[in-house]
């Protein structure tokens, strides 16, 4: 289960975290989210111990969601050392896509 | 890389593919269905289907999908979900599917039962502001738009309703539309036209995006005079049609013009042992009875097929 944030703990989660992150925007009544979670979940156990994968429910944390830009549900964001690192995933999003981007994140 | 050997692989879990997988099953053979979602295809995303017959009242999309996923999981078929298909073999006699670049797949006959997905337009910017305000799904992220400008394409039943929908948010919603007639229900139409946060341009086609860090607007162009205007907008709904999800089948299987697959009144393609089934083939009616009826004479046509080679 992926774990579940905030947006009072972006800070410590997510900027202050020590391993790169990728933070899902989810939505209810979103079938592009569902879709995505078994794929998120999969790659989380590839990726344990080398990216730190969290979600945030957008409908509940709509100012970080403003703050951050994000309008589209759901919305992929990668960071490292509190910095935001790449293009951002949104849609109907592939498993390959994410994978690749986790690749990147850590090169 | 491991691999596992089927009689029947269906790739694509709709209602088209779930139905080949329940007949599969309940002729013995052994099954295995793909698909890079969760299974259900357009059926499980429909709020309610109110036209599928021996099914009444009206149900949930969600829960006649699950009813079909449950009815082909009892006879016995290998579901394969959140799976994408890194290499595909049709053309020998054994057909090869390999899975994530970890699982490989075998079996003497595949039936093709992607369905469709939505057309994008293929204008500037497109890529540029997907998520960042550029989005094809008003269930999702229509309540971002909350007291704001928003911008919908296309002129069929799902842009019209969409637009009504996203009325209940939006500050306004400017529809934009190629031809000077909606091609939607007298209903939705009605509906539309009525409200007073709707405005539209007919014979107006999208050039570009615009915007910065993130969409602020579209440049239109009016197809009767050429003049080229921009329509501020926080954010565009794209509702124009669909394409089928076939492009990873070019140079192998036969298509048409626009993509779809060429398959007989009895689901077979161009390559022996490869069926089609569903919206993902050359039709005119494309409606989850039809799906299903395709999917059936597919599986019966693929236990044929095992039946004379084996
Ligand atoms: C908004 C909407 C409302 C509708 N309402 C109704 C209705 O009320 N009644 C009705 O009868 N019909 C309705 N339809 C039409 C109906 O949903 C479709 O005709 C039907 O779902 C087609 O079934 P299918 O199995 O061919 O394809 P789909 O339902 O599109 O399923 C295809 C499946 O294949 C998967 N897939 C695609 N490509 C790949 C790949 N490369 N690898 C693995 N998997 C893949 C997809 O993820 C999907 O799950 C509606 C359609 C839409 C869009």
């Amino acid at each position: 289960m992926t774990q579940e944030i905030n947006q009072d703990q972006f800070e410590t989660e997510v900027l202050a975290a020590d391993l790169p992150v990728v933070l899902d925007f989810f939505s209810t009544e979103c079938p592009p989210c569902e879709a995505l979670a078994p794929k998120f979940s999969s790659l989380e156990e590839a990726f344990t111990g080398r990216v730190k994968f969290l979600k945030v429910f957008r409908q509940g944390n709509r100012a970080l969601a403003e703050k951050l830009n994000v309008t589209g549900s759901p919305t992929l964001l990668f960071f490292r050392q509190g910095v935001e690192i790449g293009g951002r995933l949104s849609g109907e999003i592939k498993k390959s896509e994410i994978k690749a981007a986790l690749e990147a994140l850590l090169n | 890389m491991e691999t596992k050997s089927y009689d029947l692989i269906v790739i694509g879990a709709g209602p088209a593919g779930l139905t080949a997988a329940l007949y599969a099953g309940r002729a013995r053979l052994k099954a295995a269905i793909v698909d890079e979602n969760l299974p259900g295809g357009w059926m499980k995303t429909t709020h309610l289907v109110a036209n599928y017959p021996g099914v009444f009242p009206e149900i949930h999309g969600r829960d006649l999908a699950k009813r079909m996923e449950d009815q082909a999981r009892h006879f016995g078929a290998d579901f394969y979900t959140a799976a994408e298909i890194s290499a595909l073999e049709l053309q020998g006699a054994v057909k090869r599917v390999v899975l994530d670049d970890e699982v490989g797949l075998e079996a003497k006959v595949v039936i093709l039962a992607m369905g469709q997905e939505p057309r994008k337009l293929g204008i500037p910017g497109e890529t540029k502001f997907k998520g960042r305000g550029l989005s094809y799904c008003a269930t999702c992220d229509g309540d971002f738009y909350q007291d704001k400008d928003v911008v919908v394409i296309g002129g069929g039943n799902s842009a019209v309703e969409e637009s009504v929908f996203l009325t209940q948010f939006a500050k306004s919603v400017t529809l934009i539309h190629q031809f000077d007639k909606f091609q939607c229900s007298a209903i939705a139409e009605e509906h539309a036209r009525g409200h007073a946060k709707i405005r539209m341009y007919l014979c107006h086609e999208p050039r570009e995006y615009i915007g910065q860090d993130r969409l602020e607007g579209v440049a239109v162009q009016d197809l009767n005079t050429g003049e080229k205007k921009i329509i501020a907008a926080d954010g565009v709904f794209v509702y124009i049609g669909f394409t089928p999800r076939t492009e990873f089948l070019k140079g192998q299987v036969g298509l048409d013009a626009r993509g779809y697959i060429q398959a007989d009144d009895l689901m077979h393609t161009n390559l022996s042992g490869v069926l089609a089934a569903g919206d993902a083939r050359v039709k005119v009616y494309r409606q989850i009875s039809t799906a299903v009826s395709d999917g059936t004479i597919a599986a019966l046509e693929a236990e044929k097929i095992l039946r004379e080679v084996k």
